[in-house]
Order: structure tokens, then C-alpha cells, then sequence
């Protein structure tokens, strides 16, 4: 027999390629934490007898989203490295849109920032707005200021 | 024209550049290029992966927090065009631009301080610490009695 060759084998790995297909993606971090919320854990955990999945779906782990064939498996499953791992991941908050956003700089002003006093850093639109009005205050001020003064003098 | 960011690396995505994920929860993940939807479909974590801007901030590689940032809104309030407010909108975003590279200059400046000093004191202790492999301390001795001799036949001769 000759050598198999074991390094630069990904371009041509056919199950490596499967695996990374958007047709058959598995659940994401995120959706898993919100299946390990205590409502949806329960659903998963009892399901109905399904005979399309393995074991009938009645061995199911959440945090890999993973059906078993028997409780053996799942249990052997639970003591290895992938799940301990997997549980790791879980802890931190799912990486989301926003978070994405605000590491360019972005984040989302609609306003509401303007009517609970501003504190700290402001923008520029809701400081202009501000200062308009900060304008008419002063302005109000004064014209009752001058009327006061014209009543005093024509008294 | 609305620009989005990246979901992987958070650089700009223009109309017509890069890709739309939609996953079968109805959830948008948005791509500027090949590279950054190959490493979702890895299923790589963006804060662990280091060139992205989310480690990027994590790991104080680059300026966090700063006012200039408080410019940049996505603003969900219709504003009625206003000629005045949009020629002084633009002759402010021109300043905050000047005024934020001018920061992130003097931060990386800052980062940076002290390296080539510290790459300076780790270089002499390497060598220090591996001088017995350019020369050995007999081999230095014999170099010096050499010398002494031949420094002798000069004199004698």
C-alpha cells in the first residue's frame, strides 16, 4: 500500500464540505439558548414518538441539539469533551447583529435619549434640538423680563 | 442608500456587494464578502476570531470609547429635510472624521509606547542567555591567550 496523505486534504474533503452547506446547518448558539429556556426545554425534552428521527426522538440532548438512539448514548455523550465544550460556549451571551454593530460604531438613537435628560455624551442632532429649545426658553424669559419692566414704568 | 454591517466582521456592506443569509427562523445575517460567510458557516465565534472588528474592541486593540462615536446613529426619526441642517451635518461629520483619526492615532501611539524598548531588553537577555552558544568560555580563553602571545613575538621581534 502507498501513503495517504494527511495534510492539505480539506479542498478535497467531501463531508467537510457537506458539513458547511447552509442546507444542512445545524442550530446556532443562540437558538439553543433560547430552547434551554424552561419552557421550550421541557417541549424538546417530551416530545411525541417520531419514527424519522433516531431513537423515535426520545433522547435528545438541547445544548448540542442532538438526537440519540438510547439513553446509553446520551449519557456517554454527556461525560464527553464535544458536550462539556458545547456547555462552555453556552454560558457567554449569543453573538448577535448588534453586537456586530456596535463594534463599528454604530448604535441606534430613537430619540427617547432626549426626554430623560441627556447625561454624558450626546449627539449632535438631539444637542441641536436642546439648545433650540434652551433658545426659546431664554427668549420667553427675556419678553416677560420686558413686559415686567414696561408695567413698572407705566405704572 | 441604507448600509448595512457586516454580521461577521462589521465593515460596511454597500447596495450590491456581499451576501444575505436567511435562516429558517426568519433571521437576516448579512455578509460583505465570501470570506466572512465561509467562517459563519464554520460556525466560528466573531469575538474569537482576531480579525474582526468585535475582537478587535474586545481585546482594547482599538479605540472603544470615545464621543466621536456618539455621531454615528442609525436614527428611526424622520427629520424634514432642512438645506441649513444638512450643509452643517456634513461640515460636521468632515470634522468628527478628522478629529477621530486624529485620536486613533494618538492611541495607537499610545498602544505602541514602550515596545521598542521592551523588544530591546527581551533581544539582550536572549542573547545573554544563549551566548554560551556562540563561544564557549574556553574557547574566549584561548582567543585571549593568542592574543597575549602574539602581542609578545610583536614586542620580541
Amino acid at each position: 500500500m502507498t501513503r495517504v496523505r494527511r495534510k492539505r486534504m480539506h479542498c478535497n474533503n467531501k463531508e467537510l464540505h457537506r458539513k458547511y452547506k447552509t442546507k444542512r446547518r445545524t442550530k446556532d448558539l443562540d437558538q439553543v439558548q433560547h430552547d434551554l429556556l424552561p419552557e421550550n426545554k421541557s417541549r424538546l425534552l417530551n416530545q411525541p414518538e417520531d419514527e424519522d428521527l433516531p431513537g423515535l426522538g426520545q433522547h435528545y440532548c438541547v445544548e448540542c441539539a442532538r438526537y440519540y438512539t438510547d439513553d446509553r448514548m446520551l449519557t456517554e455523550h454527556r461525560r464527553g469533551r464535544e458536550h462539556k465544550r458545547r456547555i462552555r460556549d453556552l454560558k457567554a451571551p449569543a453573538y448577535t447583529q448588534k453586537e456586530a454593530e456596535a463594534a463599528a460604531g454604530l448604535t441606534t438613537d430613537n430619540g427617547r435619549a432626549l426626554s430623560s435628560s441627556v447625561v454624558g455624551p450626546q449627539s449632535l442632532l438631539s444637542l441641536k434640538r436642546k439648545n433650540d429649545i434652551e433658545a426659546v426658553a431664554k427668549a420667553a424669559e427675556k419678553a416677560a423680563a420686558s413686559s415686567e419692566i414696561t408695567a413698572m414704568v407705566t405704572e | 442608500m441604507r448600509l448595512e454591517k457586516c454580521y461577521f466582521c462589521s465593515s460596511t456592506c454597500y447596495p450590491g456587494h456581499g451576501t444575505v443569509f436567511v435562516r429558517n427562523d426568519g433571521k437576516n445575517f448579512r455578509f460583505c464578502r465570501s470570506k466572512c460567510h465561509k467562517n459563519f458557516k464554520m460556525k466560528r465565534n466573531p469575538r474569537k476570531v482576531r480579525w474582526t472588528k468585535a475582537f478587535r474592541k474586545a481585546a482594547g486593540k482599538e479605540m472603544a470609547i470615545d464621543s466621536t462615536f456618539e455621531f454615528e446613529k442609525r436614527r428611526n426619526i424622520p427629520v424634514r429635510y432642512d438645506r441649513d441642517l444638512m450643509s452643517t451635518t456634513i461640515k460636521a461629520m468632515k470634522r468628527v472624521q478628522e478629529i477621530k483619526a486624529r485620536r486613533e492615532r494618538a492611541f495607537y501611539k499610545q498602544r505602541m509606547a514602550g515596545n521598542k524598548e521592551r523588544e530591546k531588553s527581551l533581544n539582550i537577555r536572549e542573547i545573554q542567555k544563549g551566548i554560551h552558544l556562540i563561544s564557549t568560555p574556553l574557547a574566549a580563553n584561548k582567543e585571549v591567550q593568542k592574543s597575549a602571545e602574539t602581542s609578545k613575538h610583536m614586542e620580541t621581534d
